[in-house]
């Protein structure tokens, strides 16, 4: 395969993962604004999303709909719904014939949709979820078509490689400004912050399930780091992105592949044998901080190994 | 309202041959679709107008405008209407196009090798010298199989007699051929079991010839040998094109930066290494291919890829330096060239065309310039025209003063009326101008056209200029089988 292309599948791959995440927090906590006695504050989501500064995230953080246009349809916000989605498309054009036309088409329709000129007067006007909603389903369409359509060749591998480095990424970001706002206090029992933290990536059923003494913090850390069963877990994450990278082992490209696959193997083993308290004693902070560093350099080393073309 | 009342308030222009009607009599080929279209409302018209609208775009089917930093996507115009060729009327086209198609190759190899055709003087030699698409560098080079001209797309447009007239041989990259395919996708659903019941011969072949042929091309002979469509980029107008044609022949879309070569050979960047290239079916003009050889800023060719050429060890899909054969200048010669290499009357006429550094034809043309047409020898796409008819006197002074500066820069034919064809626009039936473009093959086993081509419609009225550079549309191109 292409260089080029490998590199095409894998951002676009990225771009449509870090917008599902994107979308699915905004529609959580547009519910949960709707929720709140006290005033319900944007600032996690603002800063874990975009690159606003601190002085312009403290104007717009407490109105819901400035923060939604600024998320969703604002072309100045680089993170935008409507620029990401418009990155993966412009990606996906560049390989469509590694892709089926049927993902291409699905993609493309993706695009119309969020650059329709209505979204912004819906946005402003109407009931927020419906139009996320709408949103989010163009991305379960992607996720299945890619499912049912795609050979699992190697360009199937570096979509999931793409897609699970950056699921990683999210929700080591989401976890660590999550609890960043409560000053990393394992002591906060207010459950209703918990419960749409869990909502946000589709993890309280499952919360609800493991754990039955209600709302821990420690417990919200194990779950979203430590539960392999969980898709949105850290470890779940790297252990599917270490499963597709070692189906891109082949003789011709061994000693790259020796390299990247020692990467990841260091990181997987290196969540996977972490308990809540190794992490506490770290600080999670720190711990979150590292697990992240790590996974930029794996990006680094798949573009100097296999993306490198110019 | 019923689409009957639309086909009753239908006028043909005078002096034009409509290919639907014959005074007020439609034409038998086209009875069908007549049939079919009695039975719609206009609503239902409108709504097939608007599925055709809706498939193009979310299929990405579409070129995109850059302004003020965006891109907005736009789709390549489509009539609904199919055009319709008799079978008796595509044998006729084909024989012609196949008799024309290989006198043009034999041309190519002549004129860079021997020249006899120069030195017997059938072609003036300063022709050829003053010809801008004349590269040394290919002289004295044999190509695989003595092919020059693998993919041809020849425009051919018909008169008010009826008679089918080339307009000018596309022998570079022509293009066009994904609208081809995809507008027949579209009528299929547009119109569901007209196509079979019409006896609508199929084009879905095109791509299968086309891999067929650059297969067997392959400078080694290895059974699967890596080949190539090499692209401009997301940014050319014609990229949906070139994904298309990669996708349906399941080979690799390339740009220029994919690729390197190294020790005379040419080789792709893939993630497992460097991968050899056997054959490049290249959609970057000459000017581009080779920084080293041709214009040296390009960003969009392979440096060394011309000495690899050279060597023989790779194929590249047109020729280069084909633009000497598809001159506007060089074109008035081909009916000399079909008598010289074949020893056979031209089975397709040409347009009449003057040549403006000859005094006598200058002058002539200069005196009638409201019925003629200029074109300059090595634009494409419609640019750099000017229509007698309609253009205003500073113009046409503008262009005499041009012309008398560099004659060799342009020719003059007289304005042709093309035929024309009902298109459905804005829920009206209006006669619009149309040509036609067929795509020829041509392999080591012959020459093969796909029964279709590209109907390509001139959207103003009156307009007679079908570029789709310069507002023009297409129609689905209809070619029946036999017994008709």
């Amino acid at each position: 395969m292409l260089s080029r292309v490998a590199d095409s599948l894998y951002w676009m791959s990225r771009y449509i993962e870090r917008t599902d995440g994107i979308l699915r927090m905004l529609k959580i906590n547009y519910a949960s604004s709707q929720d709140d006695l006290q005033d319900f504050s944007w600032k996690p989501v603002l800063r874990i999303f975009t690159y606003l500064k601190e002085g312009n995230v403290d104007k717009v953080a407490n109105r819901s709909r400035a923060v939604l246009q600024y998320m969703v349809t604002d072309k100045e916000n680089s993170n935008s719904v409507v620029n990401i989605v418009t990155h993966a498309r412009e990606n996906a054009r560049s390989v469509q014939d590694h892709i089926t036309k049927e993902l291409w088409q699905c993609l493309n329709d993706y695009y119309h949709t969020v650059r329709d000129e209505q979204l912004v007067r819906l946005l402003h006007r109407e009931d927020p979820v419906t139009i996320l909603d709408v949103l989010i389903k163009q991305g379960l369409l992607y996720y299945g078509t890619t499912e049912i359509t795609m050979a699992r060749g190697e360009g199937y591998a570096f979509l999931n490689i793409g897609k699970f480095l950056e699921r990683a990424v999210q929700s080591a970001d989401i976890l660590d400004v999550k609890f960043s706002d409560k000053n990393y206090d394992f002591d906060e029992s207010n459950p209703t912050y918990w419960k749409y933290l869990l909502l946000s990536i589709s993890g309280y059923e499952l919360y609800l399930k493991t754990y039955r003494s209600g709302f821990d913090p420690k417990n919200v850390v194990e779950q979203i780091v430590l539960n392999e069963d969980f898709p949105r877990s850290i470890l779940y994450s790297i252990n599917q992105l270490h499963r597709y990278f070692q189906r891109l082992k082949s003789e011709k490209n061994i000693e790259a592949y020796h390299k990247v696959d020692f990467m990841i193997g260091k990181i997987n083993s290196k969540v996977k044998y972490s308990t809540v308290e190794t992490i506490m004693r770290q600080g999670l902070h720190r711990y979150l901080q590292t697990i992240k560093e790590d996974l930029y350099e794996v990006g680094t080393a798949l573009n100097q190994h296999y993306f490198a073309y110019v | 309202m019923q689409a009957n009342e639309l086909l009753n308030m239908y006028h043909v222009d005078a002096n034009t041959w409509d290919e639907m009607y014959k005074d007020a009599f439609v034409r038998e080929q086209y009875r069908g679709v007549v049939e079919f279209m009695q039975e719609l409302s206009v609503d239902e018209l409108n709504k097939k107008e608007e599925l055709a609208r809706k498939l193009f775009m979310s299929q990405g089917i579409t070129f995109t405008v850059y302004s003020s930093g965006e891109g907005i996507e736009k789709i390549f115009p489509f009539d609904i209407i199919p055009r319709i060729i008799t079978s008796s009327e595509w044998n006729y086209i084909e024989k012609g196009i196949k008799q024309r198609l290989k006198a043009l190759n034999l041309f190519l190899k002549d004129v860079y090798s021997d020249q006899f055709i120069l030195k017997d003087e059938i072609v003036p030699i300063e022709m050829i010298y003053s010809c801008p698409h004349y590269l040394r560098e290919m002289h004295g080079f044999p190509v695989p199989y003595d092919i020059y001209v693998h993919i041809a797309g020849i425009d051919l447009i018909r008169n008010s007699d009826g008679e089918f007239y080339i307009l000018e041989d596309n022998l570079r990259t022509p293009s066009g051929v994904s609208y081809m395919l995809e507008n027949r996708e579209i009528t299929k659903r547009l119109f569901p079991d007209l196509l079979p019941k019409n006896n609508v011969r199929t084009v879905t072949e095109y791509p299968n010839i086309l891999h067929k042929n650059l297969v067997s091309l392959s400078p080694r002979n290895i059974s699967n040998p890596t080949i190539i469509v090499l692209t401009p980029g997301i940014y050319n107008s014609a990229y949906f094109e070139h994904t298309t044609l990669a996708r349906l022949m399941g080979v690799e879309l390339v740009e220029g930066r994919d690729l390197v070569v190294d020790n005379h050979r040419v080789f792709m960047k893939t993630t497992a290494g460097l991968q050899q290239v056997d054959v490049i079916y290249r959609r970057v003009d000459d000017e581009f291919l080779d920084p080293l050889v041709f214009n040296p800023s390009s960003l969009l060719g392979v440096s060394g890829i011309m000495s690899a050429y050279r060597k023989g060890n790779v194929a590249i899909v047109n020729a280069i330096g084909n633009g000497v054969a598809d001159d506007k200048a060089i074109y008035s010669y081909v009916p000399a060239m079909i008598k010289y290499y074949l020893n056979e009357e031209p089975i397709l006429k040409n347009v009449p065309t003057y040549q403006l550094n000859n005094l006598e034809e200058r002058e002539y043309v200069f005196a009638n310039m409201n019925r003629m047409v200029i074109k300059k020898t090595n634009e494409s796409g419609g640019y750099g025209m000017l229509m007698g008819h309609s253009a205003s006197d500073e113009e046409i002074d503008r262009y005499k003063i041009e012309i008398v500066k560099d004659p060799r820069q342009y020719i003059a034919q007289p304005i042709i009326s093309l035929s024309s064809s009902p298109c459905y626009m804005n829920g009206k039936l209006q006669p619009r101008r149309i040509d036609l473009r067929p795509y020829a093959l041509c392999g080591p086993g012959g020459i093969e056209i796909v029964p279709g081509g590209l109907t390509r419609v001139a959207l103003r009225e009156g307009s007679l200029v079908v570029n789709s550079s310069q507002g023009g549309g297409s129609k689905d191109t209809w070619v029946l089988a036999g017994s008709q």
